[in-house]
């Protein structure tokens, strides 16, 4: 142990405790078994009840659509983390901010989406994660050029520095769009990284392995996205962050790759990402890559409960409950829309 | 041996009682209803120790359970449970605890439940919103039959609706009245922004003639606006074309608007940054704060105004307010439009709001006649909520006519239970009644107590250790007397006390109001849940505290102290003489003071003398006289060696009530064993435990009351008690006394008892050493035989008993023709029960470690439970002796806090006589006062509270109880109210 762990509870020991509580109560293989046998929603919800959930749907009549189940189970997650934010000290009141600007890209990203296609802001606002919910947010639809967002918008807020390197993108349209989300993912992969490394000890070791996945994942994932596109190989490889475990050699590999089974290539001299791709296909009885990449997350994310005084559970509870939510969704819309085959396509945690 | 005649004469005055009862074995009619109660099994002789506590008292043992099987009609069940919830004396078993819960049968009703609940929980927070008080409830609603459900769903959600209704007009309304309001405020504020804008913009317009000297030119550079942070240093640069003679606001646009105040920073900054300084900003708070229209929380919000020039930008700022939630508003930019438009508007508000108003008041109508019934509503839908889950707990019979419960009853309520059901039946009008018949079990049925307000404290702390096994010995009846005595041992005072019994009083006069309020948190609930507990131990206190003699530390004096020394030695010469010699001269009595009481002993203190003369050891002449009526003798208050005494005093005190605490534990352990009539736990176990308990510290509790009555006057020959029982042992039983030394001499050097304690000691050690093995072996080495016999035919006997166990169940309706099947199957029943008996008795006899059955196991617990008694003969012991610590404890510190907060200064007072004296005590009283309450009574009553609490746990109920039962959870409504009360 180091100095500063010695230190940890004075500050954060109250909350790891907290959490570590919250971490039981994430839904169980028995749990998920329940759920999957529900015969509709009011099943679910009742279901749910006998659950960590509690009551969280009980003010809600009757028919319940599901977007509701996921706007509850969302704003569950939220009250949880503002609580640990608002509770927290330096260094980890950073950390937890490190954690919402990934939800700001998002946002972000959303909002002028949504206003290249017309929409009104007040029909976006809602669709918007609060936990990257900024002041500034709402007025991203007066830019029509990146150094526009930039000057007029962003230019106060956390994800100024990620965004210079858009500034030089001259429209905002659909490819320009995706190329500013994942510059901007790269850069705040790359400082969130950086930022966990200087908090150095468990901490660095944790959020290290996750971030590095997080980072390789993005990297497939944007070349597999990129075949087809006018994007070419050295705008590729400027997309991809670079604190994976792909970084250098792998990520030129990917930079040179012109279809998926070169892609899977690549994977196949990484052990770690070579069982990924090995079970991922879009036949029935396959998982997708997606999913693999997912369940990949899940695994890594409960490897960080394994170890204490470090600020990596913080990051993994919220990832954890996350993927929580999206299975939770994904078992009520199967349910809802009486397509029972995929039902048990969702990814247990336990 | 044979049953006591108690519960013979009950038995036959039972089966007398039903004269229904004359010519079938097993059955008796009550009623529309034919009931089968083996009454024969119930009272042969395999089972007549159940019945003497079942007339003597529930709190005992616990209730006699028995499981039931109900048949209920599936018309009639609902009414039959509901009148069940309504008795609250079954317990429903979960015949489908393997089925999950939206896959059971009343899963629908319960969803609706769920609704209506959903829909009165609405109705609370509009009330609550409206500040309208809920009513009480009727005292007794009925949960409603199931086809009335759907009037209450009507009625709900036609509430609901006319509600939601109604808030959905409050809501447009107020949504009108703010942006009327709004406008309103831009008006007001309107007519200072654009004076202070032209101003502004005049001023500036002046500089920019000086300074940029002229510099013309249509279409010129475009109009630059120049805003500093703070709004004082607002300046316009003006932009040159403007002719001189109009002013500079004819040819700017102006946007005028309301926004969140918190948003007006930030929007301020982003509209400077976009229009990259080419607008003028005035804003002004309004102070009133607004109305949300939605949630009717304040806001509070700030009018602006935007000077600035060009159509594009003019998009893009209203762009920019609708981001930021402003709303912009058309004002007319000459002032009597203004005025014009302000008066309109002013009307207009006028009008919304007696809408409002009128709104309001139809809510207010519509709320209060739900503030009526809301509370039964939740009542009744609670009862319902409860009555489905219970009968999600029943099975369907294969025909789904009917349905199955099993569900556990205590004997004794059984007619109640039954009226129960038929009144159950009558009022659903059902033709066919349910069917009651009792079946056997092999399962432990769980713990019943029927308490009332004065034991249910009690037997919360018992429980609080373990819910007693089914029918076991209940340690609460003992603990009613034992815990507030043990406590007041250590905690006796009688002011502390007294003030313990007045505290309890109070609480105990005015439960009933106190119950109500259910005000003072989690905390005082406890407290007030144990008030007889707490009048108890005050009484005890009080009690213990006049047996110490001890009021706040001091003493009374009520009978005069006894102590009378003699001064001139006419009666012990030599005692006398020793006095003088050691002390002053001769005084007579009048030269005394009367300290601290009158006549009793005026020669403590001399005149002459700042040092009272003290008698360490009355002789056996000066108390032979007459002894202090009771308690302690006043005089010990000032007594040099007051301290020597009471320890002594108190140590052989705690010694006396330990054995006697263990020794009742260990009777009890008997009684126990009788009741599972296990011959072999009697001999094997309880007789030895008893022998080495008696033979150690009986022995020892025995000598030192011989001390008490022998030695009182020659302290030195006084024997060591301890020193005894230690080489006792070490020198097996004789050396002491054969030595001939004083100190181990309980009976004296040299008298005929000598040899006798030689001889009581030498065969105590030897039975001690007996007992040992005694424990350890025997009752294994029975057992392990026992086994091995049974082994050899328990196959032949699975095989022939098996079918008795299960039992079919009874056809309804008193058919003659079902007789002969109904004495089968009773007979299979008595069969079964006599089985169950059997295996319990088994299982008593294997003891604590019954269920292992291998040899080496059964050795292995009997090891580990003679380990345990033997040690903890002597450690149990000497754990009592924190009764004398702790009550040391207690007096030390109120005497310390009497001698320093009131005493020295009493006595610097009276010296000084002066009068400012009188004002200091009293502060000095309140200082005593607080302290004796916040550290005597609380703090130390809290601690006395949990050595008392350990005593009773560890090494009373260690003895005998057993305290693995379930604990009987019945279906009662009122549990059902109470407990979501309290959640």
């Amino acid at each position: 142990m180091s100095l500063a762990e010695y230190g940890f509870n004075v500050d954060n020991g109250y909350l790891e405790g907290l959490l570590r509580g919250f971490r039981s109560g994430i839904l169980n293989k028995t749990e998920y078994l329940n759920l999957v046998q529900c015969e509709t929603i009011d099943d679910l919800k009742l279901q749910l009840q006998a659950t960590d959930y509690g009551n969280f749907l009980q003010n809600e009549p009757s028919p319940i659509a599901v977007s509701v189940i996921d706007e509850k189970l969302r704003s569950r997650l939220v009250v949880e983390f503002r609580h640990f934010r608002n509770h927290a000290v330096e260094p980890l009141s950073t950390f937890l901010d490190y954690i919402t600007y990934s939800y700001m890209i998002d946002n972000i990203i959303l909002l002028i989406t949504g206003t290249l296609r017309q929409r009104q802001i007040a029909e976006l606002r809602n669709k918007c994660h609060p936990l990257g919910s900024f002041a500034e947010m709402e007025s991203v639809n007066i830019a029509s050029t990146p150094a526009d967002l930039y000057n007029a918008v962003l230019v106060d807020t956390p994800l100024a520095n990620y965004f210079k390197s858009c500034i030089t993108q001259t429209d905002l349209d659909e490819v320009n769009i995706e190329i500013i989300r994942n510059s901007l993912y790269k850069a705040y992969i790359e400082d969130f990284y950086q930022f966990c490394q200087n908090i150095g000890g468990a901490t660095a070791d944790v959020m290290g392995t996750i971030l590095a996945f997080e980072a390789d994942r993005r990297a497939f994932i944007i070349t597999i996205n990129s075949f087809g596109t006018e994007l070419t190989a050295d705008d590729r490889e400027k997309l991809y962050p670079s604190c994976g475990k792909l970084y250098p050699y792998g990520l030129h590999q990917l930079a040179k790759c012109e279809d998926y089974e070169q892609v899977r290539q690549v994977a196949e001299t990484y052990p770690e990402y070579a069982s990924i791709f090995a079970g991922a296909g879009n036949n029935p009885g396959e998982k997708t890559l997606e999913d693999r990449f997912f369940e990949r997350e899940v695994q890594i994310n409960m490897l960080s409960f394994m170890q204490q005084f470090h600020f990596g559970i913080f990051y993994s509870y919220i990832r954890l409950k996350e993927q929580e939510s999206r299975n939770i969704v994904w078992i009520a819309e199967c349910i809802a829309q009486r397509h029972r085959t995929k039902i048990d396509n969702y990814i247990p945690i336990f | 041996s044979s049953p006591c005649s108690a519960c013979v004469t009950s038995m036959y005055f039972r089966i007398a009682r039903y004269k229904y009862y004359p010519y079938q074995r097993n059955t008796y009619v009550i009623g529309r209803q034919s009931i089968i109660i083996d009454f024969i099994t119930r009272y042969t002789p395999n089972t007549r120790f159940t019945v003497p506590a079942r007339e003597m008292g529930s709190i005992l043992r616990s209730e006699e359970m028995m499981l039931l099987q109900l048949l209920l009609q599936s018309d009639s069940a609902y009414a039959c449970v509901r009148e069940l919830g309504e008795v609250g004396k079954v317990e429903f078993k979960d015949l489908n605890a393997e089925v999950s819960a939206f896959q059971r049968k009343f899963v629908n009703e319960l969803r609706r439940c769920d609704e209506m609940e959903r829909m009165l929980r609405f109705f609370v927070s509009e009330l609550e919103k409206a500040g309208i008080p809920i009513a009480e409830p009727p005292l007794n609603c009925q949960a409603p039959d199931p086809h009335h459900l759907i009037d209450l769903e009507t009625l709900f959600s036609n509430d609901e609706e006319s509600l939601k209704q109604l808030n959905a007009n409050q809501e447009s309304l107020r949504k009108n009245l703010l942006d009327l309001k709004e406008l309103k405020h831009i008006l007001d504020k309107a007519q200072t922004f654009f004076q202070e804008g032209e101003e502004v913009l005049a001023e500036a317009f002046v500089q920019q003639q000086t300074t940029a000297g002229g510099v013309g030119g249509a279409g010129g550079g475009a109009p630059a606006l120049y805003s500093k942070q703070s709004e004082l240093n607002q300046k316009l640069l003006a932009d040159s074309d403007v002719e001189a003679g109009g002013l500079a606001t004819t040819r700017f646009t102006f946007l005028i608007g309301v926004i969140p105040a918190e948003n007006l920073l930030v929007f301020t900054r982003v509209l400077w940054r976009v229009c990259r300084g080419n607008v003028f900003v005035k804003h002004a708070q309004i102070e009133e704060p607004l109305e949300d229209p939605t949630t009717g929380n304040p806001v509070l919000k700030s009018v602006f105004i935007l000077f600035f020039q060009g159509e594009q930008l003019n998009a893009r700022i209203r762009k920019l307010c609708d981001g930021f939630r402003g709303t912009l508003y058309a004002c007319p930019e000459s002032v009597p439009e203004r005025q014009q438009v302000r008066l309109q508007v002013g009307a207009r508000i006028n009008e919304v709001e007696t809408v409002l108003q009128n709104t309001k008041s139809v809510k207010e109508v519509a709320l209060g006649k739900i503030a009526q019934s809301v509370e039964e509503w939740q009542q009744k839908v609670k009862k319902i909520k409860a009555i489905y889950h219970a009968m999600n707990m029943v099975n369907l019979d294969i025909s789904h006519q009917s349905l199955v419960a099993e569900c556990w009853c205590p004997v004794k309520d059984f007619h109640t239970v039954q009226e129960a059901i038929n009144r159950g039946t009558q009022l659903s009008g059902s033709p066919i009644s349910a069917i009651v018949n009792r079946i056997s079990t092999p399962e432990t049925p769980p713990t019943y107590y029927k308490v009332n307000k004065f034991t249910s404290g009690f037997q919360a702390i018992v429980e609080s250790y373990g819910v007693a096994s089914y029918r076991e010995l209940n340690p609460t009846p003992y603990a009613i007397i034992t815990f507030p005595f043990l406590f007041g041992v250590m905690f006796g005072d009688m002011g502390h006390g007294l003030m313990m019994l007045i505290f309890a009083s109070v609480l105990i006069i005015f439960e009933k109001k106190l119950a109500k309020t259910k005000a003072g948190g989690e905390f005082l609930s406890i407290i007030f849940s144990g008030r007889y507990l707490l009048l108890l131990m005050g009484l005890f206190s009080i009690y213990t505290g006049i047996i110490y003699n001890t009021l706040y530390s001091r003493t009374t004096n009520v009978f005069g102290s006894a102590w009378r020394p003699y001064y001139y030695g006419t009666k012990n010469q030599s005692f006398g003489t020793r006095m003088f010699t050691n002390s002053c001269a001769p005084v007579s009595f009048t030269n005394c003071h009367n300290y601290p009481f009158d006549g009793a002993c005026n020669a403590v203190y001399c005149d002459n003398r700042s040092e009272p003369v003290r008698c360490t050891f009355p002789t056996e002449a000066q108390l032979s006289s007459q002894p202090y009526p009771f308690g302690l003798d006043p005089i010990w208050l000032i007594a040099s060696n007051k301290l020597t005494f009471s320890n002594s005093y108190k140590m052989k005190m705690s010694i006396v009530l330990g054995l006697f605490q263990l020794m009742f534990g260990v009777i009890l352990s008997i009684v126990n064993n009788i009741k599972a009539r296990s011959l072999i736990s009697i001999i094997g176990v309880s007789v030895p435990r008893v022998l080495f308990l008696m033979g150690l510290i009986g022995w020892l509790v025995f000598l030192m009351f011989y001390k008490w009555c022998k030695f009182y006057s020659e302290p030195v020959k006084a024997p060591n008690l301890l020193l005894t029982l230690i080489y006792m042992f070490l020198d097996f039983g004789d050396s002491p006394n054969v030595k001939g030394d004083p100190v181990y001499s309980v009976f004296g050097i040299n008298e005929p008892e000598t040899a006798a304690q030689r001889t009581i000691q030498v065969i105590l050690v030897i039975t001690a050493g007996v007992c040992i093995p005694w424990m350890l072996l025997m009752k294994p080495i029975y057992l392990i035989v026992k086994t091995k016999r049974a082994e050899k035919t328990k196959t032949m006997k699975m095989m022939t008993d098996s079918t008795s166990m299960t039992v079919p169940l009874v056809p309804l309706e008193g058919h003659n023709s079902k007789m002969a099947e109904m004495a089968d199957v009773s007979g299979a029943m008595e069969k079964g029960e006599v089985m169950m008996q059997e295996g319990k008795e088994e299982e008593a006899a294997a003891g604590h470690g019954g269920h292992g059955q291998t040899p080496s196991e059964i050795l292995v617990f009997s090891a580990i439970h003679t380990i345990e008694y033997c040690l903890g003969t002597i450690s149990n012991t000497a754990s009592y002796l924190r009764l004398w610590a702790l009550s040391l404890a207690h007096e030390q510190l109120s005497e310390v806090l009497w001698v320093y907060a009131i005493a020295k200064y009493n006595i610097a007072m009276f010296g000084s006589k002066s009068g400012g004296g009188f004002i200091i005590m009293f502060a000095l009283w309140a200082v005593w006062a607080v302290l004796t309450i916040g550290i005597l009574l609380v703090l130390e009553g809290l601690s006395a509270f949990l050595h008392a609490l350990r005593l009773h746990w560890i090494e009373f109920q260690n003895k005998f109880y057993e305290g693995e039962g379930r604990k009987f959870k019945p279906l009662s409504f009122a549990i059902v109210l109470a407990g979501e009360e309290d959640e």
